[in-house]
């Protein structure tokens, strides 16, 4: 059936467009956690730390995100575990989130040169002293724009999430062009509202940069 | 007892062997010169004394603690040492004030007032009182690194450590560092300098050690070492400095 594009069904695709904020939402606060540890796992003096930490970065980055999402998704309900899409989708994102942000803060972190955590060593500071008041108020800086190129990446990367379920805006917009032929402007307007999400993290990105460098 | 206390130190890095069985004693109220040609092992010596570098063999002991027993709680002891680097190390983005009293409130839980108003007994020490709230890339080199004592002078040490602090500076700018030595030595501080100002060596030590090749080639009374050395090696070394 097909039917005319109309101003509903660009409000559908703003509706749909709050799944794709929801995901990013879980992803990166999931992911954030999980990078935050193994940022921390990283830098740790601990050589078997480390390693751990390398070994979860390692196997993350190198399996494609579509795997995580089917194996919380499908894997787990041939086990007799129901997973509504939502827990899939919370671990699967964390899970990937988690090792690149994990990358990110790690080399923000090992940026900083040595001879700091040595100052604050030398006055008596402990290890975690000398992260959280020396290391990572200058990492933070350097992490901004990574962070935030990262999160761009997440939104549009929450598209994968349809495989499980989710009308996310990607979704939405496939579905619309199904009924109304008329691709070019659906995705036209898809692509605007990526746009309308992304451009306005990275102009943020950039003045909270350049705030941070004033007040050093 | 000796406050510093090194016995048969050796300190290898893979197959490079740094230190080779030096042996140090520093009495309290002394002030130790350590001259060298560079690669010698100066630094390395100095940062055993802290903690900084592991060792391989022999005991560093600092007020009777050996520091390099791994039972050792490291934070403690080192805040009774400090410690001033050729390379400044300031915090850059805390500002002078927070610079100095970061250690004082964290380490020993000294309250905000307090903290400030030894910040500033510090900075006045160090004649850099009106530079308070600067933050380090506002200031010069020199004041960098009199910023950097005065952060060493606030956790109150009973020993300091300084190496090569006026090398990195611009030459008008080591005088007024070397001032500020001058009076920290003169209020009795114990002192460990890794120098090149021999001149400021002899005026301000009281004795002088002299590294070669990882040991201690030649110690003595800073006036009579550097003015009669008694091996080649020194001689060439004062030779070439001097020159
Ligand atoms: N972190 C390190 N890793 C490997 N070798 C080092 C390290 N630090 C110093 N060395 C080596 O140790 C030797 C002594 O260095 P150092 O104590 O810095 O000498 P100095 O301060 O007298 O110039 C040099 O040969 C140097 O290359
Ligand atoms: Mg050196």
């Amino acid at each position: 059936m097909i039917r005319e594009l109309s101003y509903i069904d660009v409000l559908y695709l703003i509706a749909a467009t709050r799944w794709t904020l929801a995901l990013t939402a879980i992803a990166f606060l999931g992911g954030g956690i999980v990078g935050l540890a193994i940022a921390l796992l990283r830098v740790s003096s601990l050589a078997p730390l480390r390693w751990l930490g390398a070994i979860y970065v390692h196997a993350v980055q190198g399996t494609p995100l579509l795997a995580w999402l089917f194996v919380f998704f499908f894997g787990l309900s041939i086990f007799g575990f129901t997973v509504s899409p939502w827990l899939a989708a919370a671990a699967a994102y964390s899970i990937y989130a988690g090792a690149f942000l994990g990358e990110i803060w790690r080399g923000c972190l090992q940026a900083i040169p040595r001879t700091q955590w040595e100052a604050g060593a030398s006055l008596g500071l402990g290890f975690t002293q000398q992260l959280r008041y020396i290391i990572v108020p200058q990492a933070l800086r350097l992490a901004i724009p990574p962070t935030v190129g990262f999160l761009v990446q997440l939104i549009k990367n929450t598209s994968l999430a349809a495989v499980i379920g989710f009308i996310e805006l990607t979704r939405e917009g496939q579905l619309t062009t199904a009924t109304t032929f008329r691709p070019f402007t659906v995705y036209l307007i898809v692509a605007a509202i990526y746009f309308a999400l992304c451009f306005p993290l990275t102009q943020w990105s950039r003045r909270l940069e350049r705030r941070l460098h004033v007040a050093r | 007892m000796s406050l510093v206390e090194l016995k048969n130190v050796v300190k290898r890095y893979g197959e490079n062997t740094v230190l080779n069985g030096v042996s140090l004693s520093v009495e309290k109220g002394e002030i130790i010169a350590i001259i060298g040609r560079s690669g010698s092992g100066k630094s390395t010596m100095l940062r055993c004394v802290n903690g900084l570098e592991p060792i391989q063999g022999g005991t560093v002991a600092f007020d009777g603690t050996v520091v390099n027993d791994p039972a050792t709680d490291l934070r403690k002891l080192r805040q009774h040492v400090g410690i001033v680097f050729q390379s400044f190390n300031l915090f850059p983005h805390l500002s002078v004030e927070k610079n100095i009293t970061l250690a004082p409130k964290v380490v020993k839980g000294v309250p905000p007032a307090e903290a400030r108003t030894l910040a500033e007994a510090v900075l006045r020490k160090v004649g850099l009182a009106e530079k308070i709230d600067a933050y380090p890339d506002q200031l010069s080199g020199g004041q960098q690194q009199r910023v950097a004592i005065a952060r060493s002078l606030a956790m109150q040490p009973q020993l300091m450590l300084f190496d090569e602090i006026t090398s990195a500076l611009d030459p008008e700018l080591v005088g007024e560092v070397l001032k500020v030595l001058e009076e920290v030595a003169r209020e009795g501080m114990t002192m460990m300098l890794v120098t090149h100002e021999i001149g400021f060596a002899r005026k301000v030590a009281n004795r002088v050690v002299f590294m070669h090749e990882g040991k201690i080639w030649e110690e003595g009374p800073a006036a009579e070492t550097l003015g009669r050395p008694h091996t080649p090696e020194l001689e060439t070394f004062l030779s070439a400095v001097l020159h």
